[in-house]
């Protein structure tokens, strides 16, 4: 296999002005692919993280997310005393009654206003979320008209900055920290006391109560006892999943559209392979001839003509992978379409969606190369060799 | 002009190279337009809304509503002429991925303000007598096999309407009479909703026709002067400003679709100009002998040129063609009633066909230059 390798490797890079066009062509769908994906990834990567493992959320049964559930009041009360929930040091159970409600911000960019979704969070909210870390200010004092801006949401929106006021719900709230956590949803929202919230908005109870377990695994059983309870018309979940949920309808769309424009654009670079690879089978017909005679089977003529192509689209799929890789945490803003507001996150390119990328262009490589191939296997030794 | 025929015959030449050529750039041509279509649709809403209808929303967020005696406060306001109010619904129909707009909307007025929602008088009249009447869009009438006379049930989803599903009659199927108007959406009575909340009296907005569209800035303000420190505050715009933001808040839409249009002509133009060098190569013996013949080199420049516009022509026709006729509006409604559907409009055709055009003269370029510059002697002397 040494000998031929190297042939169909020099092959290649005799005729480098179209291989290397074949491979542009490749480039640019892997990108396109790369970047659609990111985009993807990253607004699911925000959702996600924004839930842990270790805390359960409790929404009303039936309720698809936070902005159409309810709870009462008395039932925060009958959810802090069960012993799934963790306490702190001193005692006190862990558990954030919260409500989620969209208020209307101008943009930075464009000075159009948007939907920003602010957080009434209980006084435990900040050791449930320790992910949670302050860079500037501090946190907001429970009981006064005090708001927690997260980083996103501060470079997105005006009037957002430490120390000024915001105006909603008929009242000034005073900008006293900017907190950032570690790319999670939070960081679009906007945090206040939910006892000052509820006021302020007319509502009369939570949406939702979140609480720290005293283990992850304790989530089974806080399910089974919210279900023994009459009092408690409530579903709890594990946060992870909840907010896994959350990222379903844009996540969907945006793959949705990723896999058409990509499908369209691949077929358009395979054909480009192929013309290529045929153009490379007639030039070299008689050198095929050679290696036939001197007793290469039909199927290494095959592999190595197969493989040809596969490289020259690995290396078109790792160029693409260069041109995707300065967006890698940029940052951008979508609707979240269960919340109905704007979520800021960044572009996200793992290591796996790199590989993803390349196995696309060695795909498309295989696809374009295998009908080309088949017809070098194929050329009779005798008329090849007579070829001038 | 003689130059055509040997234009075409050298093109096919090798005729599965210049088909898959043709393919290729017939596909972006074609992924291009529905993308060019998908844009115009979002921008055709807010072009096509009225500038003599105002929209006025609680100045928090529109998902807070506000009581119905701001209706009588709005309409005493001066340089009005009608007023109506709607409301956001969100309701499940079987299964929450049905996604549709359902408006709880006042009927009269509303049809009043909106000529654009074609109804037959008939249709309309059933609606307005039967309170527990809808009418739905064509667009969305086709997508679920509804017609006049079939009763569906639709499970609010929203605390504040209650928890009991809400049954409903289809009285009419109305269709757009403009691109403001969405077809895939479900309007009936807001009386009917109100009755049945927790919470009575509740507009999410208030629409509002000015008689002057000169004067749509002076009377929005003074209707939020109006509400100005009530415990409902209001913000009013016209309805193109208001449609405007609705659709910036999907995203930086044309900076996405305008890079993605941009890999989808850079990854063509590699794949045609790719073949036009093939072709070039293939032929430098004949290119000389014609040269030879006393062809001046312009000449053969031209025929390359030709030969690249003639194949990327061909294929773009064939791309602007097939988007023509595959996306219409029901192709984007199976995108789940996000995006406005229209399809693709003759513009996006003539502009798709331009950009073949491009794709043909540039990929053309370098081996048209390399075919007339070619050195007779060297080209003659090589063999194959």
């Amino acid at each position: 296999m040494g000998l031929i390798a190297s042939y169909n490797l020099r092959s290649m890079i005799v005729r480098k002005g179209t291989a290397a066009m074949t491979a542009m062509g490749i480039a640019m769908v892997v990108a396109v692919f790369v970047m659609t994906m990111a985009i993807a990834q990253g607004f699911r990567g925000a959702l996600v993280a924004s839930g842990s493992n270790e805390n359960a959320i409790l929404l009303r049964k039936g309720a698809t997310s936070e902005t159409v559930s309810a709870v009462l009041r008395p039932q925060l009360a009958i959810i802090e005393a069960l012993p799934q929930v963790a306490r702190a040091t001193d005692g006190h159970p862990l558990a954030s009654p919260e409500l989620v409600v969209i208020i209307s911000l101008p943009r930075q960019s464009d000075n159009k206003p948007a939907n920003v979704p602010l957080r009434g969070i209980g006084p435990r909210a900040f050791e449930i979320r320790n992910t949670l870390k302050f860079v500037e200010g501090r946190r907001l004092t429970p009981g006064m008209r005090e708001i927690n801006v997260g980083k996103q949401a501060v470079g997105r929106f005006k009037g957002l900055t430490l120390g000024s006021d915001v105006k909603f719900g008929n009242t000034a709230w005073k900008v006293v920290g900017v907190f950032t956590a570690d790319d999670a949803s939070f960081e679009s929202e906007v945090w206040g006391d939910v006892e000052l919230m509820m006021p302020a908005f007319q509502r009369g109870g939570y949406q939702s109560v979140t609480v720290k377990l005293v283990d992850p695994s304790a989530i089974d059983s806080l399910q089974a006892a919210v279900a023994a309870d009459p009092r408690l018309d409530l579903k709890p979940q594990r946060e992870r999943d909840y907010y896994d949920g959350q990222s379903e309808t844009t996540g969907t769309l945006i793959r949705v559209f990723a896999t058409f424009v990509t499908a369209i654009l691949s077929i358009g670079a395979i054909f480009g392979a192929m013309n290529t690879m045929y153009a490379a089978v007639a030039y070299r017909t008689r050198e095929i001839g050679t290696l036939r005679a001197l007793g290469f089977s039909r199927l290494r003529i095959v592999a190595a003509f197969l493989a040809e192509s596969v490289a020259l689209a690995i290396v078109g799929g790792a160029i693409g992978c260069l041109i995707a890789l300065p967006v890698h945490g940029l940052s951008t803003g979508a609707m979240n379409m269960t919340s109905f507001s704007e979520l800021a996150f960044k572009f996200r390119i793992t290591p796996g969606l790199l590989m993803g990328g390349m196995v696309f262009a060695a795909v498309m490589g295989a696809a374009g190369g295998l009908l080309p191939a088949i017809r070098a296997a194929r050329i009779p030794v005798a008329r090849a060799l007579r070829e001038i | 002009m003689k130059f055509i025929g040997l234009v075409f015959k050298s093109a096919r030449r090798s005729k599965r190279r210049t088909l898959l050529t043709v393919i290729s750039v017939a596909l972006a041509v074609f992924l291009f337009a529905t993308l060019r279509s998908v844009l115009d649709g979002f921008d055709a809403v807010s072009a096509a809304s009225s500038s003599t209808r105002i929209v006025t929303i609680r100045s928090t967020s529109m998902i807070f509503p506000m009581p119905t005696s701001h209706a009588e406060a709005i309409r005493s306001t001066p340089g009005i002429r009608d007023v109506t109010w709607a409301n956001w619904f969100g309701g499940i129909y079987k299964d929450p991925k049905n996604f549709f707009g359902q408006f709880a909307i006042e009927p009269e007025s509303y049809l009043r303000m909106y000529p654009e929602v074609i109804l037959s008088p008939e249709d309309k009249k059933a609606f307005l007598e039967d309170r527990t009447g809808c009418i739905v869009g064509d667009g969305l009438a086709k997508k679920y096999a509804w017609k006049v006379g079939d009763r569906i049930v639709i499970q609010p989803g929203i605390p504040n309407y209650g928890s009991q599903d809400y049954p409903f009659t289809i009285r009419g199927i109305y269709k757009a009479g403009s691109s403001a108007i969405d077809n895939q959406s479900m309007l009936f009575h807001w009386k009917y909703v109100d009755e049945r909340s927790d919470v009575k009296g509740q507009v999410g907005w208030y629409v509002a026709e000015v008689a002057n569209p000169d004067q749509a800035a002076q009377v929005a303000m003074a209707i939020d002067q109006k509400f100005a420190n009530s415990p409902y505050e209001t913000k009013t715009d016209t309805e193109q400003q208001f449609s405007a933001s609705f659709a910036s808040m999907l995203g930086n839409l044309n900076l996405l679709l305008g890079s993605v249009a941009l890999a989808v002509v850079l990854s063509t133009l590699f794949v045609a100009g790719n073949t036009m060098a093939m072709s070039v190569r293939e032929r430098t013996t004949e290119i000389a002998v014609m040269r030879t013949l006393g062809f001046p080199a312009s000449t053969v420049f031209l025929l390359v040129v030709g030969e690249g516009l003639a194949v990327s022509v061909i294929g773009g026709a064939l791309g602007a063609l097939l988007a023509r006729l595959v996306i219409n509006g029901e192709f984007l409604g199976l995108a789940g009633g996000f995006i406005p559907a229209f399809g693709v409009t003759n513009w996006n055709v003539v502009v798709g066909l331009g950009l073949s055009v491009l794709i043909g003269l540039l990929a053309a370029l370098i081996p048209a230059t390399m075919a007339s510059r070619l050195k007779i002697v060297d080209a003659l002397r090589r063999v194959a």
